[in-house]
């Protein structure tokens, strides 16, 4: 035991000796390490993250578009009012909001904005009156559009999220704003709508005033959200025959939480990819390793032989060496993992992510930079140990 | 007659496959405890080979080289270094320290592997330093210290092991007169009935200094003869 010390001594003094030297041989196992823990570590937690969005969403929305000729040649295609209420009565299905969103609206925070605002358009979306639940969607402030607001033809309207934020809404803020120049007051602000992004900066209203003010010409959506707790593909299968019974074209399904799944899909194969080029490197760096030892062994041939004249075997030599690559692994592979964790934490912190690392794969990751690192130090150790020290000693 | 340390018995070394270079040819020679002997030579003459042999860290092509009887072909790498270790003490015309070692841990180096605690080794390596006059500068790296100083610091570490021979090789090659001069009185030092002192030289002066003179040519010893201590060279 104490002649491993002893020679643990050697190796560390001799690592010590060239610093330099040591750390860049260190930065190859250092560099693959820190690579394969990052991109495990950030999979993982953007997967726990997705994992964790998912099951906020719901997994049961589907998200039926119009398409095709039913609303006639020439304008955008629509879904049937009637064609609505038909999906609605489908079993499975909870809940169905049909929107549509407007064209050419001038939407004013104030009128000195005008120019801006018909540069960069707001979205007006007309819509049912039950969009929050069926979105699952909470109203950040105020309350959502009702069936008083319907039956007393009131003009009020709810903007989203950024949108509030754009212009200066305070919570509670008795505020109006212009819908090509009639004024409407704002009765609440829409959480931020996480399957539907473009959502945040709308302003929403209801059918009766689309119609009455902005010259809508029908009820009838261009989208429909479905709310299906159960069976949720089938029914995405069954909407567009209930919306079309037949016809040509009604309308195509999609669920948006596959979507998320299938960029979790493609975030895999990135990261699979990031973990083979992780490999690689530390393969790299063992390539490096034996390289950069073999010419130290070279450097070091006196040293060899003064140890050798000492009374040093050749396989205490070979030791010391391997020692010397051992404690390269070692380090860079704990340096690596550190990095690696700190790559995945700053990830994970910039993008509101749960940490997600497992302490046997940073383990396990050191201790293959270890085996790399042992694996090619063996041939520069054989060659050290191989070296005849009449020859380095230069006799005579 | 005192006891025999080291003895070679019809020692031949030839390199080479192809075209064989017989470097010694049949060489017998004792080496007795007491003795304090040089080597010498011209280039060429087989005074390295000899000296490869003499400190076990070659093995000849025919022939024995024994340490107190023990025929060191019949022994493995790890016992043969092990003897090498325990029964030699070598210093070099280079000095060949360690020159990312203090002058104290360059002697330590020859006490590794020999179950010794830390602060032993370190005890004995400062006595060794002490011996040859230089324990106060037992901290400092070779760069640091002199060539004089230097080849003091190789003399500690080839006595702290306490060896049965102190082989030499040119050991005050790369010295001034005055630093020669320091350095062969520390082998005159060193000289005890238990040790033998071997200095292989090209310098006859050195040469005079020692009780023993080997004279070699062409790979055969060709005079071997005792002589009186030259005081006057010192």
């Amino acid at each position: 035991m104490r002649r491993l010390w002893e020679l643990a001594g050697v190796a560390l003094g001799g690592l010590r000796a060239r610093k330099v030297r040591t750390a860049l041989i260190m930065l190859g196992p250092i560099l693959g390490v820190a690579a394969i823990v990052s991109a495990i570590g950030i999979n993982e937690s953007s997967k726990g993250h997705l994992k964790a969005v998912l099951s906020d969403l719901g997994t049961d929305l589907i998200v039926a578009n119009a398409q095709g000729s039913l609303g006639g040649f020439g304008s955008d295609p629509r879904i049937p009012e009637d064609a609505a209420a038909r999906v609605t009565r489908l079993p499975d299905v909870e809940s169905v909001t049909g929107t549509l969103q407007m064209a050419d609206i001038v939407t004013l925070p104030f009128e000195e904005a005008e120019d801006f605002y018909r540069a960069f358009p707001v979205p007006v979306i007309a819509t049912g009156l039950n969009l929050p639940e069926t979105l699952e969607v909470l109203l950040a402030s105020g309350r959502f559009l009702n069936d008083f607001d319907v039956s007393t033809a009131a003009r009020v309207v709810v903007i989203g999220r950024d949108l509030a934020d754009e212009y200066g809404y305070l919570r509670g803020e008795a505020r109006t704003i212009q819908l090509n120049g009639i004024d409407y007051g704002v009765v609440g602000v829409l959480d931020y709508v996480l399957l539907e992004p473009s959502m945040d900066s709308a302003v929403f209203l209801t059918f009766a005033n689309a119609e009455e003010d902005l010259g809508l010409d029908s009820r009838d959506p261009s989208r429909l959200y479905i709310r299906a707790p159960t069976n949720t593909k089938l029914v995405a299968q069954e909407v567009p025959t209930v919306i079309s019974l037949g016809g040509p074209d009604g309308a195509n399904t999609s669920v948006p939480t596959d979507l998320l799944d299938a960029q979790s899909q493609v975030d895999e194969n990135l990261n699979n990819l990031t973990k083979m080029m992780g490999g690689l490197a530390l393969i790299v760096g063992g390539v490096g390793i034996a390289n950069v030892m073999s010419i130290s062994v070279i450097q070091r041939s006196t040293e060899i032989g003064i140890r050798r004249a000492l009374g040093h075997s050749r396989g205490t030599i070979a030791v010391q060496f391997l020692l010397e690559a051992l404690v390269v692994g070692v380090l860079g592979g704990i340096l690596g993992a550190a990095a690696g964790a700190g790559v995945v934490w700053l990830t994970a912190e910039l993008r509101g992510y749960v940490m997600v690392l497992s302490v046997v794969g940073l383990v396990g990751w050191a201790m293959v930079s270890v085996a790399v690192a042992v694996v090619a130090g063996l041939y520069p150790s054989t060659k050290a140990a191989r070296l005849e020290p009449l020859e380095t000693l230069r006799l005579g | 007659m005192s006891e025999v340390l080291l003895s070679l018995d019809g020692v031949s070394r030839v390199f080479g496959d192809e075209v064989k270079v017989h470097a010694l040819r049949d060489v017998s020679l004792d080496i007795r405890a007491g003795d304090f002997l040089s080597i010498v030579g011209p280039s060429g003459s087989g005074k390295s080979t000899l000296l490869g042999l003499l400190g076990v860290l070659d093995l000849p092509s025919s022939g024995a080289v024994r340490i107190q009887g023990t025929d060191m072909a019949n022994l493995g790498d790890a016992d043969r270094s092990r003897m090498r270790g325990g029964a030699v003490g070598f210093v070099f015309q280079q000095f060949h320290l360690i020159q990312h070692l203090t002058a104290v841990g360059n002697v330590e180096t020859a006490l590794l592997y020999r179950g010794l605690t830390a602060g032993k080794r370190h005890r004995r390596a400062l006595d060794a330093l002490e011996q040859v006059g230089l324990s106060s500068r037992s901290g400092h790296i070779p760069v640091q210290l002199s060539g004089g100083e230097q080849q003091r610091v190789a003399i500690a570490r080839a006595i702290v092991t306490d060896p049965l021979m102190v082989l030499a090789d040119e050991p005050t090659g790369a010295l001034d007169s005055q630093n020669a001069s320091n350095v062969m009185e520390i082998f005159a030092d060193l000289q005890s009935p238990e040790r033998a002192i071997c200095v292989v030289t090209h310098d006859l002066g050195v040469a005079a200094r020692t009780q023993r003179r080997i004279t070699m040519l062409d790979g055969n010893i060709v005079a071997d003869e005792h002589q009186d201590i030259d005081e006057g060279v010192r």
